[in-house]
């Protein structure tokens, strides 16, 4: 991301993550890790500057290679109303036609593929035939985690994966993350920090801190919580 | 040997399957194709953008518009009117709190099912051969349909409440009347005020249509300008009609629920005035000579009954109505998926406005001159218009859908029409479905309108029957019509019942 910015949500900053690093975004509610995840996955443009994707500007990058940014939603955005495994399998669709697409919505596809992503995300294989709607949080969950493993990216973004889970499923999903070739997973959980590569904090719209998770403070991080 | 996987197909999936029958159509017609009125056609086209502005003939299709609105105005009154006692009549939750049964409930909706069962073309056309040409025929002809099919939905409403509120008032002491007026009338009250001013749009067209087949108003000049070649007239009238349904819609919309509530108080006189200052007989209709009818008897049922092809008729009917459907539905999906993105949609839109401004029975006269008549043709005319209505129904559910999935899916990778496809057809599609088998109900009714084109089904034999003053075969089409469309709209409403469910169980 180069000087990318967004007026009154996040000020102008620089970038750079490397394939393979796992980096963890910091900040308090409203810090703008939102908009910055947004900016990263090209679903928001920014006002001024560029973000790029090895570098092509993300705005012009083709399908295949928007394939390799996976995103892992807050609100998941899960198609309520098709099966689990058809819901897997929109991790693929950049990878197919139309006409997969039509296909997999009148026999689910790649069941095999399917279920290796549901059972590496922790979900019962008997749940493959279900509606998404019918599930529990927790569920729906780890039905996001099977379709962005379906996807196979090269760089994940989570937005507050962990946020209103038990431990058990949150330990899942960090594990499930970090497996990945690279991630930048928001959190609320400083706890969490010294699994990952390196460490950046926004507060108020700013990029405060970037460093490695060696080298940063318990200090610097309290001070990304601290009121005004 | 592993199981095959037997095929599921997902719900975003069943709007779109209809369209295989998009091949075989397109290759029936094309070997139907004369191409005698290519030309015509052209011409038809040009004229849209070259409308007549000769001020006789805009005063001529602005008197005969006028005609048309208080047809409508006076036929929604009644209907509304007629509509909300009926409906009451009909209601379960309304026969509890006065009676504690519902057997009441069920025995009126029984007899109404008939009654909407039957288009307003039917209904005009009998009704001219019992009172002769009055203004009345044509209000009635709309009005006892309406008043059917509103009766339905304002029984309905009441029902899908929860009765113990009223029920729990009346245990209270207050009397069915009150306990009615304060649990259940609230609540229902703001949407079916909301859907009675839908209908006024509704009657507008079928007075229209209603002009089509010569019972007045600006069909009748539309009618009449195709049928002498007069294009740049037919326009004229054309962009009129848009004109006024699209003010009317506007209004509609922005009409406050009282100011729809006192547009209905006034329908009546205000229609009545309307149509004195306009010197239309709207005088109390008098019986015609039934004496024709008394040539009904016995023997001339039984040899009605056994020539009448009704295998055939039967056959064309179901046909027309699969054909029409399969259109209607799947039409407006399928240019949403080819062709999306925002200007497609918009153009979409204006397409699918055409569509419904012309009757079907224009349509099919305008199809006819490059392609023969037939039951494929007649099918096409009967679904483009439906199609108009349905796209239009899509869109208003496709624009209060959450773009955030769509979103999703294109940043996972996911094409323009993948997307849609996933994240703006399937949130949607339960109650598109729901929508299309209440649609599907309609079209059944509209085959009869477009018979003429292929000279097919039962609608079209008792228009012809009328016409010939067969009163025996009359009788029997009547019931078979009715039956089929009462059956049609059983399983319809199962079929909604089935999705709503399902819906509501997940």
């Amino acid at each position: 991301m180069r000087q990318v910015g967004i007026r009154g949500r996040l000020e102008p900053l620089d970038l750079r993550i490397a394939i393979g690093e796992r980096v963890a975004l910091l900040g308090a509610s409203g810090a703008g890790k939102t908009t910055l995840l947004s900016l990263a996955n090209g679903s928001l443009q920014p006002d001024q500057g560029q973000v790029q994707w090895r570098g092509q500007p993300i705005r012009t990058l083709p399908r295949r290679r928007r394939l390799e940014i996976g995103t892992l939603w807050q609100d998941l955005r899960l198609i309520e109303e098709l099966t689990v495994s058809r819901n897997v399998n929109a991790g693929a669709l950049g990878r197919h036609s139309l006409l997969w697409a039509l296909r997999n919505l009148l026999q689910p596809l790649e069941r095999r593929e399917c279920l290796a992503a549901v059972t590496a995300a922790g979900l019962e294989p008997e749940l493959m035939d279900t509606t998404v709607s019918r599930l529990s949080g927790g569920q729906r969950q780890r039905v996001a985690l099977a379709r962005l493993l379906r996807q196979q990216p090269l760089l994940v973004l989570a937005d507050e994966p962990l946020s209103a889970l038990d431990p058990v499923l949150a330990e899942e999903v960090m594990l499930g993350l970090l497996d990945q070739a690279g991630c930048l997973v928001s959190l609320h959980r400083p706890d969490l920090v010294h699994r990952f590569d390196r460490v950046i904090g926004l507060r108020q719209g700013r990029l405060v801190l970037d460093e490695s998770t060696g080298d940063v403070t318990s200090d610097a991080i309290a001070c990304l919580y601290q009121s005004l | 040997m592993p199981l095959p996987i037997p095929l599921k197909p997902a719900l975003p999936l069943w709007p779109l399957l209809p369209g295989l029958v998009f091949p075989v159509m397109l290759l029936v017609l094309a070997l139907d194709l004369h191409g005698g009125g290519l030309n015509l056609l052209g011409r038809f086209a040009l004229a849209a953008v070259q409308p007549s502005l000769d001020p006789p003939l805009i005063a001529s299709l602005l008197q005969g518009l006028q005609v048309t609105l208080i047809t409508a105005l006076l036929a929604w009154g009644v209907s509304c009117l007629a509509g909300c006692a009926l409906g009451l009549l009909s209601s379960r939750h309304v026969w509890l709190l006065v009676n504690g049964t519902t057997t009441g409930a069920v025995l009126v909706r029984r007899l109404l099912a008939p009654i909407r069962s039957l288009h307003e073309l039917i209904w005009g056309l009998l009704l001219l051969q019992v009172f002769g040409l009055n203004g009345w025929v044509a209000v009635l002809a709309i009005a006892v349909p309406y008043a059917a099919l509103l009766a339905r939905v304002v029984s309905d409403q009441i029902d899908s409440r929860n009765p113990p509120a009223s029920l729990a008032l009346q245990r209270g002491g207050a009397g069915p009347g009150a306990a009615f007026v304060t649990a259940v009338l609230p609540t229902v009250g703001p949407s079916l005020i909301s859907q009675m001013a839908q209908r006024l749009d509704c009657a507008l067209r079928s007075a229209v249509l209603l002009g089509v087949f010569g019972l007045g108003g600006l069909g009748t000049d539309l009618v009449l300008s195709l049928q002498s070649l007069q294009f740049r007239e037919l326009w004229s009238g054309l962009w009129i009609l848009a004109l006024a349904m699209v003010l009317l819609e506007v209004l509609l919309n922005r009409f406050p629920t009282g100011m729809i509530l006192l547009l209905l108080t006034a329908a009546l006189p205000a229609g009545l005035l309307w149509g004195s200052m306009l010197q239309l007989d709207l005088t109390a209709p008098q019986l015609a000579d039934l004496s024709l009818f008394q040539a009904v008897d016995g023997a001339a049922l039984m040899e009605a009954l056994t020539t009448t092809p009704w295998p055939g008729l039967i056959l064309s009917t179901l046909g027309l109505t699969l054909l029409g459907s399969a259109v209607a539905i799947s039409g407006p999906v399928l240019g949403l998926m080819v062709w999306p993105g925002r200007s497609a949609a918009h153009l979409q839109r204006w397409g699918w406005g055409l569509l419904r401004l012309l009757p079907p029975p224009l349509t099919a006269l305008l199809l006819m001159m490059m392609v023969k008549p037939s039951l494929w043709l007649a099918g096409l005319a009967l679904g483009l218009h439906h199609l108009g209505v349905m796209g239009r129904i899509l869109v208003e559910d496709l624009d209060h859908n959450d773009p955030g999935l769509s979103q999703a899916l294109r940043c996972m990778g996911a094409g323009q029409r993948q997307a849609w496809l996933m994240g703006e057809l399937a949130p949607c599609s339960r109650s598109y479905l729901i929508y299309a088998a209440s649609r599907c109900d309609v079209i059944l009714r509209d085959t009869a309108v477009v018979g003429l084109v292929g000279g097919a089904g039962l609608g079209w034999q008792l228009i012809e029957a009328l016409g010939s003053f067969h009163w025996a075969q009359v009788f029997w089409l009547v019931l078979a019509y009715a039956t089929l469309t009462s059956l049609g709209e059983l399983l319809m409403d199962r079929l909604q019942r089935q999705w709503a469910c399902q819906a509501g169980s997940l």
